[in-house]
């Protein structure tokens, strides 16, 4: 038994079966981001003045795979290209191009990208009193103008005020109870290695210590773009890690030591942290998903299996490679929007 | 041309090729196979579900009792929750919200949509099998594992999701147990499996049409299954982007739906807030009612096929039903919002949907208009299949016309959440589409396994349920009009003794006792549908045509059952779907590729 | 693509058109990386950059989906043409009714939504 219109267009619709049921797929996933777009609206819509928390992407990196997945949109189609000129070795070279642009883009954001958001921590401050401190620790006489810059760059709202703001950095040591010399964290501190990290409600008074050892006092963070030797100021401390059994390279950081008890909220950019970093890792994770499934789609086509296709119904292998093709495009197609909308907007 | 000549040389290999036990009954790719799997599975998760309502109407009629027999059974497989054999009202809530799910998503979709669109829709319009036969057998795989993870979360500490078939947030997310966790991951299993099912359905109806079988010309049950697969593929992708995020709230302890101040127990949650609760139901309901249309409309068309081919004659007005069924579709997507007008939704989007609830009336009431006009004059049998078929239509109707009151925002703020609801949505699809169901399972059986079921016992069969169905439902819209609310797990006997507004009506809660006996009344009415079921596999009247109905479609023009490619030749349609009763014509049915 | 049987000359145009975008997409990428700069650098108010960056994606999208997707060939059939078109107003419903309603409250008051980090106040106590 042979299905009709595999590999030939149905004189009427005009179309072969994989066309038409790739189309449709399509349609669905319209869909399916749709949805999540629609999510991302409304919440931005919806979201308080100092909650929709962007501006921390790194755009650099983003328009680098932008450029990489659209280059990898010309190889794909150049590929079929090749192939309806009867060209098999250059419709290899180019889907090898294309899976490579693949890996390079989720390389990116599992290795780099993803992981520095899990690294980075936000610190927001029981009162204006323990924030205006530890923003002068950590900035000194820049501090006022740091607090603007972070209003304005990430949350989009020069009104906000130094308790809506966040002290934004590395975590790089931690104290415990009954003990004051300070721990260093290894290189950095993040959540797979480090398995330690706290989230609170905005309005809770008291931190909640989730899946980090109880007693901690203090944590050590070296702020973003704060200089290391400017004055110390009376009410707050930097600390400098000593050199101890495990602090190692660690040694070098510097940073603000914060006692516990006047943090309101600790996180780091992880989803949890803000509706915008949930709808972020949602929206590229999915993304992502998409990505890798297409690299294990355009590798099937160049194994063994489709070139003995190719052999025997070229006309076919073309489709095949038309319709991984289109879907590629599609992928591509989420991502021109991605880009905007996570990154800079 | 080059690629015809492949085909020949590929039609041998494939059809002499042995299949072995595993590739021809269980990982099957033959369309009737994958039909027969979805009908089986979904048949026993429709009793599950109907089992569950049982222990839940005990739990209403009898609060706090012992069930007897099952209540040892459910105690020792669940442990505390049906401690010595009660129903608890987390058990309740577990139950009422696994008996929507398994039978929204798990029994009737499957059976309507999957089941018989599988088997009958290749047959109808005449190709070998399905656009992508490995597609539909992923499809059905990935239906399984729904299930059995759905399933599996009875099981698992603190049960299944307790938050109603609706999951709504933040009450589905704050839920201590895992439960909904699996709700989800089993929801996008089973949304997958509905997406391939839609895309090679509607890829299937466009490509493989036989020769001459233009659109014009398909069976009006092709068109249903058409629609259901188009609502299917654009309206079940916002319910996996929804799933995605709760998801994410459930185990990344985002805040998709979960609103800024939220206390959870007395305790502020510890979550970032910032989410939305309505944006999980918009989401929902964007598929949500697209599905009742996916609910009911297979059955609609099972149904006309059942009405034409026993009252032999055309379908009255079959292009004006064509045309409703396609206006049903695309306004089924833009009327999402009428189940949420207690939302503190404002004038304006309230007006928007209450308009477009009033005019998704119209074509629902010219596609039961033309049903009714088609038995006028006919040369009516009443067979099991045609009884069901013809009971169906005053049922929808009743279910429809009862729809009226709660797409009006000011009539629904009395009776939303109600028993009149559920009373409304139950008369839609458990006897409309479920009895268009049996129909058509009597109706095809014979094409299925080559004997018919026993008619004698078919009719004992429907007389009861027609009779248990209404007992059941019909008292639930005066209980709803007294205000007795939905998902109270002890049928309101708290608010038994309230004064005035607050209190409920002493009949409203006797009443519950006999919409309960009427319920168990309905299960053993479905005993002689199961035994004859099983035995006429084997012992059924055997039919001594391919044609046994004297049917036009062109399923009936393949052997019996259809083998492996379904069609000896390839049919070439020469004529409309339901040519019955042609005046000149030698028998009363002309069938679609009779050349005259 | 409609002409399976197409001459080396026509797919050979098609590379160039092909090549052409690609050039295309990465320059619009550019400009908006660049336009945010500006955006940032002489303050330009947020919806005229909001509709400057949806403007070039929305070109972007639609030479992908013209080009390489072959709609520009392809729209003719209408099994490619209604699915899509029908798909985008439904998106395009579904996105306008739900911002739609989320906004259309009687006396919705936002106020509440001012809590974060303003100091010590719980959100229900503010009330």
């Amino acid at each position: 038994m042979e299905i009709p219109y595999n590999s030939t267009q149905r004189p009427d619709t005009g179309l072969y079966n994989a066309k038409v049921g790739i189309w449709l797929f399509l349609a669905s996933e319209v869909m399916l981001f749709g949805a999540l777009f629609s999510a991302y609206v409304l919440l931005r819509v919806g979201a308080s003045p100092g909650t929709w928390s962007m501006g921390l992407m790194n755009i650099p990196v983003g328009t680098f795979n932008t450029v990489i997945l659209i280059l990898s949109s010309v190889t794909v189609v150049m590929a079929w290209a090749s192939l309806k000129l009867g060209d098999f070795k250059a419709y290899k070279k180019y889907q090898i191009a294309t899976i490579l642009c693949a890996a390079a883009f989720v390389l990116v954001k599992w290795s780099y990208e993803w992981p520095a958001k899990f690294t980075h921590y936000d610190v927001t401050f029981k009162d204006a009193t323990a924030a205006k401190d530890y923003f002068v620790a950590a900035y000194g006489d820049n501090h006022s103008k740091q607090v603007t810059k972070i209003a304005k760059d990430r949350y989009n709202d020069p009104e906000l005020q130094i308790t809506q703001v966040p002290l934004s950095g590395h975590i790089v040591g931690y104290k415990v109870k009954g003990d004051t010399h300070v721990h260093d964290v290894g290189k950095v501190m993040n959540i797979w290695n480090g398995a330690w990290f706290w989230r609170i409600n905005w309005q809770d008074t008291n931190m909640v210590a989730l899946n980090c050892p109880k007693d901690i006092t203090a944590v050590i963070l070296h702020a973003d773009g704060a200089d290391d030797d400017h004055a110390k100021p009376q009410h707050a401390k930097t600390a400098s890690l000593s050199t101890d059994a495990h602090s190692g390279a660690g040694s070098k950081h510097h940073g603000v030591e914060i006692p516990v008890s006047r943090i309101k909220r600790l996180s780091s950019l992880e989803p949890a942290h803000s509706p915008f970093f949930a709808i972020y890792f949602t929206l590229t994770g999915l993304h992502a998903l998409h990505v890798l499934g297409g690299i294990v789609v355009l590798s099937y086509n160049l194994l063994p299996i489709g070139t003995r296709l190719w052999l025997k119904d070229p006309d076919r292998f073309a489709n095949r490679i038309e319709t991984t093709g289109l879907f590629w495009h599609f992928v591509d197609l989420v991502w021109i929007f991605l880009f905007p909308i996570l990154y800079l907007l | 041309m080059q690629t015809a000549t492949h085909t020949e040389v590929h039609h041998d290999d494939h059809s002499h090729a042995e299949q072995s036990f595993w590739t021809k009954y269980i990982f099957s790719t033959d369309h009737k196979v994958i039909g027969i799997q979805y009908g089986v599975t979904a048949l026993v998760f429709l009793l599950f579900g109907f089992g569950l309502m049982m222990a839940m109407r005990w739990q209403i009629a009898k609060p706090d009792q012992p069930i007897p027999v099952i209540g040892a059974l459910l105690e020792s497989v669940l442990g505390n929750v049906a401690k010595d054999g009660i129903i608890s009202a987390q058990l309740y809530n577990v139950f009422g919200a696994m008996h929507g799910t398994i039978m929204v998503f798990m029994a009737i979709v499957p059976l309507g949509f999957a089941a018989f669109g599988n088997y009958i829709v290749p047959l109808q319009i005449g190709a070998p099998d399905m656009c992508f036969p490995r597609v539909n057998m992923a499809s059905f795989w990935a239906f399984f594992l729904g299930c059995v993870t759905m399933t599996v979360s009875f099981f698992i500490p603190g049960g299944a999701a307790q938050a109603g078939w609706t999951s709504y947030s933040p009450l589905a997310t704050s839920l201590p147990t895992d439960g909904q966790t699996y709700w989800l991951v089993a929801m996008v299993l089973l949304i997958t499996s509905s997406l391939l099912g839609a895309v090679n359905f509607i890829a299937t109806i466009i490509q493989l049409r036989a020769p001459g079988m233009t659109w014009g010309r398909l069976p009006f049950f092709v068109w249903a299954q058409f629609v259901t697969a188009f609502l299917l593929l654009l309206a079940f992708p916002p319910l996996e982007a929804a799933g995605v995020m709760q998801l994410m709230d459930k185990v990344a302890g985002t805040s998709f739906f979960l609103p800024t101040g939220l206390f959870i127990s007395g305790q502020p949650a510890t979550i970032s807030g910032g989410g939305s609760p309505l944006l999980w139901q918009h989401l929902f309901w964007f598929l949500g009612h697209p599905e009742v249309y996916v609910l009911i409309l297979p059955a609609i068309g099972i149904v006309t096929e059942v009405i034409a081919n026993s009252t032999r004659r055309p379908v009255w007005g079959y292009r004006l039903m064509v045309g409703a069924v396609l206006v049903l579709g695309f306004l089924s997507f833009i009327v999402w919002a009428h189940h949420m007008y207690l939302t503190g939704m404002g004038n304006k989007v309230a007006t928007f949907f209450q308009t477009t609830t009033m005019i998704i009336s119209i074509p629902s009431v010219i596609l039961l208009t033309c049903l009714f006009m088609s038995l006028w004059k006919g040369a009516i049998r009443f067979t099991t299949a045609s009884m069901f078929a013809f009971s169906f239509l005053p049922m929808f109707g009743i279910g429809g016309l009862t729809g009226l009151p709660l797409g009006f925002n000011f009539t629904d703020i009395h009776l939303h959440d109600s028993y009149y609801v559920i009373a409304h949505f139950h008369y839609v699809v458990a006897p409309g589409t479920i009895f268009g169901l049996f129909a058509g399972v009597y109706y095809w059986y014979p094409k299925m396994t080559g004997r018919k079921m026993s008619e004698y016992w078919g009719k004992v069969h429907f007389w009861c349920s027609l009779i248990f169905m209404n007992l059941i439902f019909l008292p639930m819209f005066k209980q709803g009009f007294d205000g007795m609310s939905r998902r109270m797990s002890d049928g309101g006997a708290t608010y038994a003794s309230g004064e005035g507004v607050l209190g409920l009506a002493a009949e409203s809660i006797m009443t519950n006792t006999i919409i309960s006996h009427a319920a168990w009344g309905l299960a053993i009415a479905q005993v002689p549908f199961i035994v004859n079921f099983f035995w006429s596999i084997r012992n059924g009247e055997k039919v001594t045509s391919d044609n046994p109905w004297n049917s036009t479609t062109l399923e009936w023009q393949t052997p019996t059952p259809p083998p492996h490619g379904n069609f000896i030749t390839q049919p070439v349609v020469y004529r409309d779907a339901y040519e019955y009763s042609k005046p000149g014509a030698s028998k009363d049915y002309l069938p679609q590729n009779e050349k005259v | 693509m409609s002409d399976h049987h197409a001459s080396p000359e026509y797919y050979h145009g098609l590379i160039k058109k092909f090549k052409a975008v690609g050039y295309t997409l990465i320059i619009a990428t550019l400009v908006t990386v660049g336009i945010d700069y500006f955006v940032e650098k002489y303050e330009v108010s947020f919806p005229k950059a909001l509709a400057f960056a949806m403007l070039v994606a929305v070109i972007k999208a639609s030479c992908v989906i013209a080009v390489f997707m072959h709609l520009w060939w392809d729209i003719k059939w209408k099994t490619i043409s209604i699915t899509m078109a029908c798909t985008f107003f439904f998106f395009a419903a579904m996105m306008y009714l739900t911002i739609t309603s989320v906004n259309d409250v009687p006396g919705l008051d936002n106020s509440y939504r001012k809590l974060p980090g303003q100091a010590e106040h719980s959100a229900l106590a503010d009330k």
